[in-house]
This record gives C-alpha cells, sequence and structure tokens, in this order.
C-alpha cells in the first residue's frame, strides 16, 4: 500500500511537471531539426534566358541582338545550359535597371536570366550585363561592363558569356578564345594543307599560311602570341615559330637533314620540347627558345614523340612504342626515368595534359576503331569519350572542360572535320569550319 | 435455464473453420478470352518442345510457315507476320518436320495483346535516346500531349453536368531521362542490352489523414505489461493529449519512406550538370524552414557548413542546393501534416560523391 501511494505522489508530480512543461512557449517541441542526405541528383542542361539587350542609343539596336544570340550560342553549345526561347517569355526587360519580375521568368522554368544593355559611341561599345539567379531572386555577383571597337563586338560577346558561365558553374570559360589548326583542301590524294586561325566558334577565320607545303600540328604558346607548327617547307620536316599578329615565322631548328617535329610550348613559354628523328631514332630534345640551347630528354632505340608538359611545368607526358606497342608514358621534365602509364589493350597516342592538370587526353586505337579518351595523370580511371573511324589529335580548352579534336570519314571521299566533346563524354559536336581541318590547337583565353 | 443463460456463453462451441480463397474478378470478355487461348492445344504442344528464348520473345526464333502459331510477341510491339527463316538462331529449337496433328488450316492465331496476359511482359529497351537529362532512375519520353513538369499528375477535366466547378488540372509528367551518361564509345554496347534495367516505381504512398491513428513507436523492452491509469494518464499528457493548445501538430517522427520520398523529391531538382569539378567535391549542409503546406521559406534557406571543397565551389554547389529547394519545392513537399514539429526546419546535406565525373 505504501509503495503505492509512493508511486501515485510520485506521478502526479510527473504529471505536474509535464503540464507546466507543455504550457510553456516552447512546449511544442523540441525535436531538433529533420536531417537528410542527399546523394543523387540529376544532370541536365540549366534553363537561363537572355533576352535582347536594351539599345541605349539607335545606333546600338544593329548588335543589341546579334550579342544577346552569341552569348546564348555560346552557354548553350557547351551542352550545360539549355536557352528558354524567347517566344516563351512572359517578362520583358524593358529597362537595365529596371526591378526583375522573377515571377515571369519563374514561370517559364529560367533558372538563371542574362540582362544587357549596349551602347554605341562613334566606334565605342560598351556592353553591360547582369546575371540573375531566377528561383532565390538575387543577383548572380555584380554587374560587368566592358567597351571597345564595334569590330570587336563578338568578342565582348564571348566575355560577356564566360563571365555568366563562371558565375554559374564556378569555372572560367572558354568562349573568348582561338583555335589554330590545319585547313584542308582538295581529294584525299591531293590535299592542299595552310594553317589557319578562327575564333573558337568557327568564327573569323584566317588564314596564316600559304598552300605551298605541308604543315602539321599547329601549338600555341601560352599566351597565345605565338604557333610553333611544322613544315616541309624545306623538304623535311622543321619546326617553325609564327607571330600570328604580325604573321611572321621563322625556322626554329635549322639542322640540315634532321628531322624535328611535333613541338610543344612549355607552360613558362621559353621552352619548346620536341621530336627529332636521326639514324632512325627518334628521341624528345627541348630547346630554350631565346638561346638555342638544346638538351636530350631521352636515349632509347625506341620512337619517343608527342610530348607535352604538365602545367606546372615539372613532368612530360610521351608516346614511346619502347614495350612493343606506342604506349604513354610519364617523365621529368629534364628527363630521366619514364613511368609508363596507359595499360590498356590498343595503341595509345598524341596525349596532352589538361590546363587543370588532373587528366591527359589521348588518341587510342583499338580493334579498327579510334577513340578519344581521357585518363587520370597516373593512368587511372581511363574513360573513352569517343568512337569512329578515325579520331585522333586531342586539344583542352582553356578551362580544361571540353575536347576538341579531328575526325576523318572513310573512303576515298572522306574528309577531316573538327570535333569537340565534353569531358564527361556527352555533348559531341562538330566545330564549324570553312573547309576541311584538322590538328586543332586550343588557345588560352584571350586578355 | 438460467443456469444455461448464465454458463451457456462458456461452452459455446468453436466456429466451424472454413476455407479461404482469394478471388480476382475479370470481366466476361478476358474470361473468353482466356478460355479461348486454352483451346489452342498445337500452342501447347508446340510450347512443350520450344525451348524458352533466352529472351522474352526474341522476335529471332525460328517459325515454320503457317504451321504453327506466331513466336509470342511482346505487349507493346505489333504483331510482325511469322517470317519463315531458314537458319533457326535458337539452336534448341529441333528442326521441325511435318506434324501429323497440326490440321491443315493454321489455328487462328492469337493477336499479341490477347496473348499478354498470359505472358511474363518483355523488358522494355532501357532509355538509350540521347536525352540530355542524366536522372538516378530513367524517365521514358512523356507523351506527346503532356506537358513535362517535375512532378506527375493526370489530367483531370470537368466532369458534364456537374454543378459544382471543378477544378481542371492538366496532364504532367517528368522529362525522358535516361540514368547513365551515354558517351558515343558505349553507346553502341548499351544499345544491345535488352536486359530489364529498371522495374516499375511504386506509387506513392497516399497521404494519410489527420485523424488515422498515428503510427506507434514500438515498445520498449522492458515496458511494463500493465498499465495503470495514472500512466495513460501521463502518457496522453505526453502525447499532447492534454488540454493544451499545442501550436503545430507533432505527431510520431517522420517515417523512413516519408523521408525517403522527401529526399527523392529534391533530388529530383538538384542538378549538379553544370557544376565544376571542385563544386562537385564539395559537400554542403544546407538548413531550410519549410510552412506548414510543405512550401520552403526561401528567406531561411542558409549554408551550414561545407567539406571538401574551396569557398567559391561551396558557394556554387550552395547555389545549385537552394535551386534544388526552391524549385521543387514551389508546390510545397508531400510531407503529413500531422508531424509538422518533425519537418518545419531540416537540414539537407548534399553529397555529390556519386554524381562527380569519374
Amino acid at each position: 500500500m505504501r509503495t503505492y501511494l509512493a508511486r501515485l505522489a510520485f506521478y502526479g508530480l510527473t504529471l505536474c511537471a509535464v503540464a507546466l512543461v507543455a504550457a510553456g512557449p516552447g512546449a511544442a517541441q523540441s525535436t531538433g531539426p529533420l536531417r537528410i542526405e542527399i546523394d543523387q541528383g540529376v544532370i541536365e542542361p540549366l534553363p537561363y534566358a537572355v533576352p535582347d539587350f536594351i539599345p541605349d542609343t539607335a545606333a546600338a539596336a544593329e548588335y543589341a541582338s546579334l550579342i544577346a544570340r552569341v552569348v546564348a550560342a555560346d552557354l548553350s553549345g557547351t551542352g550545360l545550359f539549355r536557352e528558354v526561347p524567347a517566344s516563351a517569355h512572359i517578362s520583358k526587360i524593358t529597362g537595365f535597371d529596371d526591378p526583375v519580375k522573377f515571377a515571369d521568368w519563374k514561370a517559364v522554368n529560367a533558372q538563371a536570366l542574362i540582362a544587357g544593355a549596349v551602347s554605341v559611341n562613334g566606334r565605342q561599345l560598351t556592353v553591360r550585363f547582369r546575371a540573375y539567379d531566377v528561383f532565390a531572386e538575387n543577383e548572380l555577383g555584380g554587374g560587368l561592363q566592358f567597351s571597345g571597337t564595334t569590330d570587336g563586338w563578338r568578342r565582348m560577346a564571348h566575355k560577356v558569356a564566360d563571365a555568366v558561365y563562371s558565375r554559374i558553374t564556378g569555372e572560367g570559360g572558354y568562349f573568348d578564345s582561338r583555335v589554330v589548326f590545319v585547313s584542308e583542301t582538295g581529294p584525299k590524294n591531293e590535299r592542299r594543307k595552310r594553317l589557319a586561325i578562327m575564333d573558337y566558334d568557327g568564327a573569323n577565320v584566317q588564314y596564316l599560311t600559304n598552300s605551298d607545303a605541308i604543315v602539321l600540328a599547329p601549338r600555341f604558346s601560352p599566351t597565345g602570341d605565338r604557333v610553333l607548327y611544322t613544315s616541309y617547307e624545306t623538304g623535311f620536316p622543321q619546326i617553325h615559330v609564327l607571330d600570328v599578329g604580325k604573321v611572321q615565322r621563322r625556322i626554329l631548328s635549322t639542322d640540315d637533314g634532321i628531322m624535328s617535329f611535333a613541338p610543344r610550348f612549355s607552360p613558362d613559354g621559353r621552352t619548346v620540347v620536341y621530336s627529332q628523328s636521326q639514324g632512325g631514332n627518334t628521341d624528345l630534345f627541348t630547346m630554350d627558345i631565346a638561346s638555342g640551347q638544346r638538351a636530350r630528354l631521352t636515349t632509347a632505340p625506341s620512337i619517343e614523340t608527342a610530348p607535352s608538359f604538365s602545367p606546372d611545368g615539372s613532368q612530360i607526358v610521351f608516346e614511346s612504342d619502347r614495350s612493343g606497342a606506342p604506349q604513354l608514358y610519364v617523365m621529368p621534365a629534364s628527363g630521366g626515368a619514364a613511368k609508363r602509364i596507359s595499360f590498356g589493350s590498343g595503341r595509345y597516342g598524341t596525349p596532352v595534359w589538361s590546363p587543370r592538370g588532373d587528366l591527359i587526353a589521348f588518341t587510342k586505337q583499338n580493334k579498327g576503331r579510334f577513340h578519344i579518351g581521357v585518363m587520370r595523370t597516373d593512368g587511372s580511371e581511363e574513360r573513352l569519350l569517343t568512337a569512329s573511324f578515325l579520331d585522333e589529335g586531342p586539344t583542352w580548352s582553356p578551362n580544361g572542360r571540353v575536347i576538341m579534336f579531328t575526325r576523318e570519314t572513310q573512303g576515298a571521299s572522306g574528309r577531316a572535320l573538327l570535333y569537340s566533346v565534353d569531358i564527361s563524354g556527352r555533348n559531341l559536336k562538330p566545330v564549324r569550319t570553312p573547309d576541311g581541318a584538322s590538328d586543332p590547337a586550343w588557345s588560352p583565353l584571350q586578355n | 435455464m438460467l443456469g444455461w443463460a448464465a454458463l451457456g456463453g462458456w461452452f459455446q462451441p468453436e466456429p466451424a473453420s472454413f476455407e479461404v480463397q482469394e478471388v480476382s474478378l475479370i470481366s466476361a470478355e478476358e474470361f473468353a478470352r482466356l478460355s479461348q487461348q486454352r483451346q489452342a492445344p498445337e500452342l501447347a504442344l508446340d510450347a512443350s518442345v520450344l525451348a524458352p528464348p533466352e529472351e522474352s520473345a526474341a522476335p529471332e526464333v525460328s517459325v515454320p510457315p503457317v504451321r504453327r502459331p506466331a513466336p509470342e510477341e511482346a505487349p507493346e510491339r505489333p504483331a510482325p507476320p511469322p517470317e519463315p527463316t531458314p537458319d533457326p538462331v535458337v539452336e534448341d529449337v529441333p528442326e521441325v518436320e511435318p506434324d501429323p496433328i497440326v490440321p491443315e488450316t493454321p489455328p487462328e492465331v492469337e493477336p499479341p495483346v490477347e496473348t499478354a496476359v498470359i505472358l511474363p511482359p518483355q523488358p522494355e529497351a532501357p532509355q538509350l535516346l540521347p536525352v540530355d537529362r542524366v536522372a538516378p532512375v530513367p524517365v521514358a519520353p512523356p507523351e506527346p500531349d503532356v506537358a513535362v513538369d517535375d512532378v506527375a499528375q493526370p489530367e483531370v477535366a470537368p466532369e458534364e453536368g456537374a454543378k459544382a466547378p471543378q477544378e481542371v488540372q492538366e496532364a504532367t509528367a517528368p522529362e525522358a531521362a535516361t540514368d547513365r551518361i551515354v558517351t558515343e564509345e558505349n553507346q553502341a554496347e548499351e544499345q544491345v542490352v535488352t536486359a530489364p534495367s529498371r522495374s516499375v516505381r511504386p506509387q506513392s504512398r497516399p497521404q494519410r489523414q489527420v485523424a488515422e491513428a498515428p503510427e506507434q513507436p514500438a515498445p520498449a523492452p522492458d515496458a511494463p505489461v500493465e498499465r495503470s491509469a495514472v500512466e495513460d494518464a501521463l502518457a496522453a499528457a505526453l502525447a499532447g493529449g492534454a488540454d493544451v493548445e499545442a501550436p503545430e501538430p507533432a505527431g510520431p517522427p517522420l517515417t523512413s519512406g516519408e523521408k525517403d520520398a522527401l529526399r527523392v523529391a529534391v533530388s529530383q531538382c538538384w542538378n549538379v550538370g553544370s557544376l565544376s569539378s571542385d563544386a562537385l567535391r564539395t559537400t554542403v549542409v544546407v538548413g531550410v524552414s519549410l510552412a506548414q503546406d510543405g512550401k520552403p521559406d526561401t528567406g531561411s534557406i542558409r549554408m551550414l557548413s561545407s567539406t571538401g571543397g574551396s569557398a567559391a565551389a561551396a558557394k556554387q554547389a550552395y547555389e545549385a542546393a537552394r535551386r534544388a529547394i526552391i524549385r521543387c519545392g514551389s508546390r510545397g513537399f508531400q510531407l503529413p501534416p500531422d508531424k509538422y514539429a518533425h519537418w518545419r526546419d531540416i537540414e539537407m546535406t548534399f553529397n555529390p560523391e556519386r554524381m562527380r565525373i569519374k
């Protein structure tokens, strides 16, 4: 009985305590936040809207729409973004500084909005823009303005697109860049080749050499002002360097009777690494551009070629058949022991180190097919991105996100064209060129 | 009599046992169709000698011309005419001689749609179209007249003659998606895959009524079996049954299924396709408060912490997470209203480890 009374008293006190607590303001809950982990999402193009920019002056009307279209082409061309067409817009940007009606852009599922204005004063062109995160209803970074001449309106559009791309993705863009390549005309057995340069999207093509001699493998300097290439102008391959701005060129390797080819700049632009073939043996060398001083990097009796520096300049990846078939190797930039990094079936060649430093792109030939692939710098995580009759010669976009390469079609009427592909393997597409094209090399972003 | 009335209940016989058999209702047409199929002895006879095809309804299975019914076809495909093939693809199929029991006239071939009731459905080919969207679960392309939306909902048209005004609802379906990045290199090998790569997704659980008895947590192992009235009152008070006005319903904690539903809802809008490699290495924890209708308070969304990347990468990762919460929460997340206190404040960890490009 005493126990029962004690329990009754205990419960009574407890009930009172519970009632008091329940009556308090914080009585409702003390459960803490719900915690969930989301580890699966979707990969799809991000919808955005870029209405025609607002012309501040009548003379700017011509450029207002053109610039918006180039920005849209840049962004949509990445495969990471999808434009909401103007026909779907239910709101207009009437003033650059007017408040944005986010609800109208949400309604058409535009997740990003780019609003801009253009003014022209004589030959002076000024472009302003703002980017918005529609669903968060805030601006992505601050407004930005570019000025230049009206001739350079495309470059300003590319710069706007680069800024928007960077603000959304968090990595640098690649639209204000150029590509040097070998333009090819004529039938397969009588093909004429000349160096050409163009914007990354195929616009503004200019020819740098005539078609008197075969030219191969142009490579940009780290600042984009010079191009190395191999020419048969003297009857056998020799390395030339060309000033892009002045279109002036000179021979870099002057050894008569010695074939020099596959040149590439070091990241600081002072040294060139290349292959030299003498007495049936091909090895790698470096040359100091200012002094002409050379250094031999390899001495193996096998063929070593296609060298490419790591972005920090400390290592070189190259192709060698020392194991019996062409494979990829990495060695210190000063030469020394090389470590094989490719072990898959097939033949590997033309390795190129990513500007990010994390991947190496390569050409692979296996079972009668050619592939463009990427692997880690230690050879792991190999992924083949393409497959065709002939794919070769990858080159990286300045931000290391896209690879451009040559694709040649089969048969007597086959021709070479440039293609690009995202490093995920998505967004494989041809690059617009006026004629056949091969051996692309992507420049760094222009200043 | 009184004794029987008082004690008779103790001696009632147990109810007679009876067998229970589950039945399903079918229409008369379906019954006739099933009966008709059983009346095709040749089909059964041939089926016994035919080795089962390695892949259901493989159209390459050799069929003698007009001597037997057409091979079983997938329900989705139209019935192709049985093409005579001189070299059987399936080796197990014996060379068929003219069968004496087969009537001169070929039996009436059942349309494939009708035979579907006795056949396992042929696995649909995986989504191989070069669609732009990659999602955890592949999604077939929606019907042409169905609007693309994150949430699938049936079309609701007002009934003719209805007096009360009815809300019209447009049919929507999610955008077509594939569950993997298909590159040109692996596209060819992907296209020959016919094994089932997905199953029908279970329907989401219907929203529970508030009046329904909430799910009780499992009793503690050492809980006393006998409960006194005082204990009951104490339990009621602890469960909020006291005469105190709680500002919001608490209910039991969310079940795993309810948490999963929320997780799936957010993940459908978490688009990592435009994130940088650095941002794809960054895990962010985002806090958000929801209103009772399940809609997020956008002003409450904040990054609580980040790991694995730079500050700039964390910012991009957070912005993608924020877009996911706002977009997919714009109609309100489907959460049980009686458990609002448990989901009012949420911490979502967005971990892109599995979404990273390897």
